[in-house]
């Protein structure tokens, strides 16, 4: 304050006393020079207001800043190439037991040889064994065990008892595929410790035994009775490891066979509908609560480790289809066509999506039955080869069904990835209406023609997680009975669904992850709540887990691990909190807060310049008054 | 007065992130990589339907969605794969003389609110936020199914937006506005999750080319109704109802796809040669530089029907049921469970033809709709004066450089006060 009262720093007012003051020479000129220090106290205050602004910023900055929580990169990286060099492979052991056989006294081999020829014959069969989610490739762990009856051998080891006690009991008594296959189940157990041991017993028989049955069961064993050569007896057990314990049958390389129908949130709904097109006509029920009890709920036991299952159903009324169909004199039935087929769906009128179980990611697989109306009763579908339909009649071709059921089936997709479910047409007994009663017909489907509904709706659903029903494998060497499993699905199947299930999964998880990696790195702005963060280190964690259980061979456990991991990641993905980007990018930021800041500041570093420049002025002065001193002193 | 501040608030926002651009903040600088999806084949399609505007002066908005509502699903795309997002207002409006009747048409052949209708977001559901929602797939997880798009890296998507737009924006109900890069980003983001596999946009408001000119993932095809600077009318005018009942772009739409039916052919390139810009009063916009299919041989099924592949299953899993199923089983009497048959048998009006006589129509009713910028009186001033002034291209770098001087205005008047 002293100082400023000394010197004014107003200028003007010293410019009016300026001609005065000049007139003395020992007085300095003001303009010019002063006598005194110049005054930092305003220079000091305002550089202080400004740099607690400069020291300020960061704190605005941090405070500002938008939570990230951090996500491994790193980690996740690492999981995809690594799940992309190196595909998920499940350990299988392999046994063969020839019984009646003595491949040492007609070929001169030793048990370690034939495990080499079925292991080589393996290979050729199954070229892309590779592919994940199968058993281990190439080197396959192959055991044998050949009973000659007169002596034993087997390769080192092996874990069967040798000789194998059970085979006298078979050839003495006439047991049937079902017991046979118990029989096998109690002698041979569960051969090997970790992973899963598939068997197959060759009994070498007599020629007159007649033709060879070739029986694969509902566990993990198979059989072949009946007069075989040593070679036929190799190549036949090949066959049955590479062709159907290994890949169920089906023709490995297409991609529906990668695909499983599970929601990414592990569950599926399996809605049943019955579909009454003209209740006027006829209203037909069904006893669902009893299917569900009795048939639907081992399968859904036996999908467990794959997706958890709800089921539920529903009778609709007033459902006509969309397509149109023509009566035909021939087959004495209204016939559609398979082109027809993509017009059959009447979305419009078949409200069949009311699930409220489902939840929003859960995957909803609608089983349809649909059962005409009188005026379009017989309704029979045609196959793209239209003779064959013609010469059989009521029947649909492949189908072997009493006549008096001509119904037919439609598997609809709404495309591969987008499964939408099956479509059976039931046809009633009789197509007569009865015209003479008002009150509307009201009929319950019987338990026998619900059973026969329900074995194709089965159908449909094995076949929409990528399995044949047929019960007969035609191979390269034979024809293979294949034993179906009440449960719907035998163990072996389970095996390889698991196999995919987990596979699919694990890429479905390593995909999703890096697009969230890449999406999360691409927008800086992005908030990311702690929640993501976790739902992706557990997912990460999980599918170490599937990995690791994989390669010891728990099927279930690295099924239900995988299914977590995807599911986590999709959560972490779809996390309704990710949406706030768009109200919070940079531009959006800067307009709050530029008009709080942007005037005050643009004050504060005015005035901090033009103290500075006061000062450095006011300096100068001084310092010309103390030179000035000097040459007079 | 208000949305040309909001454009002149949007660009001021454009120029303070140029020169923030300047000091080092880069924004989005990575790109996003595109995941491979060329090798899945379409396999499912989806439509999402949106009308942004709202009132009784907004009623074409509304008969313009139900109309691609209705042809939609005509043409076979269910319900289920419909996500309709409308206002909702109008049916039951006090104002109109056809209770609980919609009309795209003077001639009141089809009402569009018949049948069978499925809103999924009604009223002030019809928000920015859902919108962006609905796209990305983020939902609470309360959100039931029917609200949600659930498509797939198969999936053909249809998305059709109409309401009142302007420039890289596009206002949702007279309270929010959807920008281009906001959709853009969305888009993207679907992109990235696989959720779709081509996507056409469709979009009938003023200006409407311009709300494309952010997007950047592949597989995109967009038509606008017009180009930057022109506006988009409506069609005509329904003395009975009162307002305009449709708009033009969307009108000559329907009158294509009213020729079509599922098993058609008809290419898109033919919907958009089908636009005449004489008729349109404005110039239909197509941006297709980020789609690899020519457009000749994609039909319009592909993205307004549905495709749907069906398989025979071969056979039944007899072995299933060893087990004695039905050997005793009660007998159940329905009679009760039935009490309620007398389920009347929903018919359908036969809506057919109904744009039969359109065309012959159209001629007498030309009367102009109204764009948000010539209706309102002050933002009708307003554009006569800037149009007088620049021309529409140099608005930007107008508005540009008055804002640059501004900032030594600032300067100025602060070194002033000091």
């Amino acid at each position: 304050m002293e100082e400023i009262s000394n010197f004014p720093l107003n200028p003007e007012p010293p410019e009016e006393e300026s001609p005065q003051s000049q007139m003395h020479e020992s007085t300095p000129d003001r303009k010019t020079m002063r006598t005194t220090k110049p005054g930092i106290k305003r220079l000091i205050l305002s550089l202080t207001v400004l740099f607690s602004f400069i020291i300020g910023f960061p704190f605005l900055w941090k405070s500002i800043e938008i939570y990230r929580a951090p996500l491994p990169f790193d980690r996740i990286e690492s999981f995809s190439s690594q799940l992309e060099s190196d595909p998920l492979h499940f350990p299988c052991r392999f046994q063969a037991i020839f019984v009646g056989f003595d491949f040492s006294a007609s070929r001169g081999l030793g048990p370690n040889d034939v495990a080499a020829a079925i292991t080589r014959k393996m290979s050729q069969l199954n070229p892309n064994s590779s592919r994940c989610g199968n058993c281990i490739g190439g080197d396959y762990d192959v055991s044998v065990v050949i009973d000659s009856g007169s002596s034993c051998a087997q390769t080192e080891g092996s874990e069967a008892k040798c000789p194998l006690k059970c085979g006298e009991v078979v050839f003495g008594g006439k047991l049937s595929d079902e017991d046979f296959d118990e029989m096998l189940k109690r002698c041979l157990g569960n051969v090997g410790g970790g992973g899963k041991g598939y068997s197959v017993v060759v009994f070498n028989g007599d020629k007159e035994e007649g033709e060879v049955r070739a029986v694969v069961g509902k566990y993990r064993h198979a059989w072949v009775l009946g007069h075989v050569s040593e070679d036929e007896a190799v190549s036949r057990t090949a066959e049955i490891f590479a062709r159907v314990f290994m890949n169920a049958g089906s023709e490995g390389n297409s991609i529906r066979s990668e695909f499983m129908p599970v929601g990414a949130d592990g569950r599926i709904v399996l809605s049943f509908s019955l579909l009454n097109a003209e209740p006027q006509d006829w209203i037909y029920d069904w006893s669902f609560h009893e299917i569900d009890k009795t048939l639907l709920h081992p399968v859904i036991q036996a999908l467990q480790p794959i997706a958890n299952i709800t089921v539920e159903s529903q009778v609709l009324y007033y459902t006509p289809k969309s397509s149109f169909s023509y009566w035909d004199d021939i087959h004495g039935s209204h016939i559609f066509s398979t082109k027809d087929l993509p017009f059959f769906l009447n979305s419009n009128e078949w409200h069949l999506d009311t699930s409220v179980a489902a939840g929003g990611r859960s995957k909803v697989l609608q089983l349809v039955v649909y059962i005409p109306s009188a005026k379009e009763c017989p309704l029979q579908l045609e196959l793209p080869n239209g003779d064959l339909s013609k010469t059989n009649g009521f029947i649909s071709p492949v189908i072997h069904l009493p006549s008096k059921f001509p119904y037919f089936i439609i598997l609809a997709y709404f495309g591969i990835l987008q499964m939408w479910g099956g479509v059976v047409v039931w046809n009633p007994e009789s197509c007569v209406k009865d015209l003479e009663s008002k009150d509307p017909d009201r009929r319950v489907i019987s338990p026998q023609n619900l059973q026969k509904l329900f074995e194709v709706l089965m159908g449909q659903l094995r076949q929409l997680l990528g399995l044949k029903s047929d019960n007969l494998y035609v191979g390269q060497s034979g024809a293979y009975i294949l034993l179906g499993s009440e449960r719907g699905f035998t163990e072996w199947e389970l095996d390889v669904l698991s196999g995919k299930h987990v596979c699919f999964n694990l890429h479905s998880c390593a995909t999703t992850l890096g697009s969230l990696s890449r999406l999360v790195q691409s927008l800086p702005r992005m908030i990311i709540i702690d929640e993501i963060g976790k739902q992706v280190k557990f997912s990460l964690e999980a599918a170490k887990f599937a990995q690791s259980y994989a390669s010891t061979g728990i099927y279930n456990a690295s099924a239900v691990s995988s299914r977590q991991a995807r599911s986590l990641v999709e959560d972490a993905f779809f996390h309704p909190s990710i949406m706030s980007i768009s109200y919070y990018s940079f531009e959006h930021c800067f307009a709050i807060y530029s008009p709080f800041f942007l005037p005050v500041t643009m004050h504060v570093i005015l005035a901090a310049l033009r103290e500075w420049k006061r000062y450095k002025q006011e300096n100068r002065k001084y310092l010309a008054w103390k030179a000035k001193e000097r040459i007079v002193s | 007065m208000e949305f040309c501040f909001l454009r002149i608030l949007k660009l001021t926002m454009k120029v303070l992130v140029m020169l923030l651009l300047f000091l080092g903040n880069i924004r989005n600088s990575a790109a996003y990589f595109s995941s491979s999806s060329e090798a899945t084949m379409h396999t499912n399609n989806w439509a999402v339907l949106v009308c942004t505007s709202r009132f009784w002066f907004n009623y074409r908005h509304m008969a313009n969605t139900l109309s691609l509502y209705r042809t939609v699903k005509r043409l076979g795309i269910s319900d289920e794969r419909i996500i309709l997002m409308l206002a909702d207002d109008m049916a039951c409006n006090a104002r109109n003389k056809y209770p609980a009747q919609v009309f795209n048409n003077e001639n009141h052949r089809l009402n569009l609110y018949g049948d069978n209708v499925e809103v999924d977001y009604r009223g002030y559901e019809v928000t920015v936020e859902n919108f962006l929602r609905v796209l990305t797939g983020r939902h609470e997880t309360a959100v039931p199914r029917s609200k949600r798009l659930l498509s797939d890296e198969g999936s053909h998507i249809l998305l059709y937006m109409t309401g009142h737009g302007g420039d890289e924006f596009l206002k949702f109900q007279d309270s929010e506005e959807l920008q281009s890069h906001d959709l853009a980003d969305a888009v993207k983001q679907m992109k990235e999750k696989g959720r779709f596999k081509e996507l056409l946009i469709m979009v009938d408001t003023c200006q409407a080319s311009t709300l494309f000119s952010q997007l950047q993932s592949p597989g995109v095809l967009a038509i606008g109704s017009s180009m930057k600077g022109e506006n988009s009318y409506s069609h005509h005018l329904d003395s009975d109802v009162g307002v305009s009942v449709v708009d033009r772009f969307t009108f000559y739409t329907l009158a294509f796809f009213e020729r079509l039916n599922m098993y058609d052919n008809a290419s898109l390139s033919s919907l958009f040669n089908s636009y005449n810009p004489n008729l349109l009063m404005s110039t239909a916009y197509y941006r297709r530089d980020l789609y690899q299919r020519h457009l000749e041989e994609v039909p319009v099924t592909n993205f307004f029907g549905s495709v749907m592949e069906t398989i025979h299953t071969d056979s039944a899993y007899t072995s299933f049921t060893n087990k004695n199923f039905g050997g005793a089983k009660t007998k159940i009497f329905l009679g009760q469970s039935f009490s309620s048959s007398d389920i009347n048998s929903v018919r359908n009006s036969d809506d057919e033809d109904q744009f039969n006589n359109l065309t012959a129509e159209e001629d007498q009713h030309n009367e102009v709709g109204q764009c948000i910028f010539c209706a309102m009186d002050s933002g009708h001033l307003w554009s006569v004066i800037i149009g007088n002034v620049i021309t529409h291209e140099s608005v930007d770098f107008f508005v540009c450089y008055g804002l640059v001087l501004m900032l030594p205005l600032l300067v100025f008047s602060t070194w002033l006060s000091l």
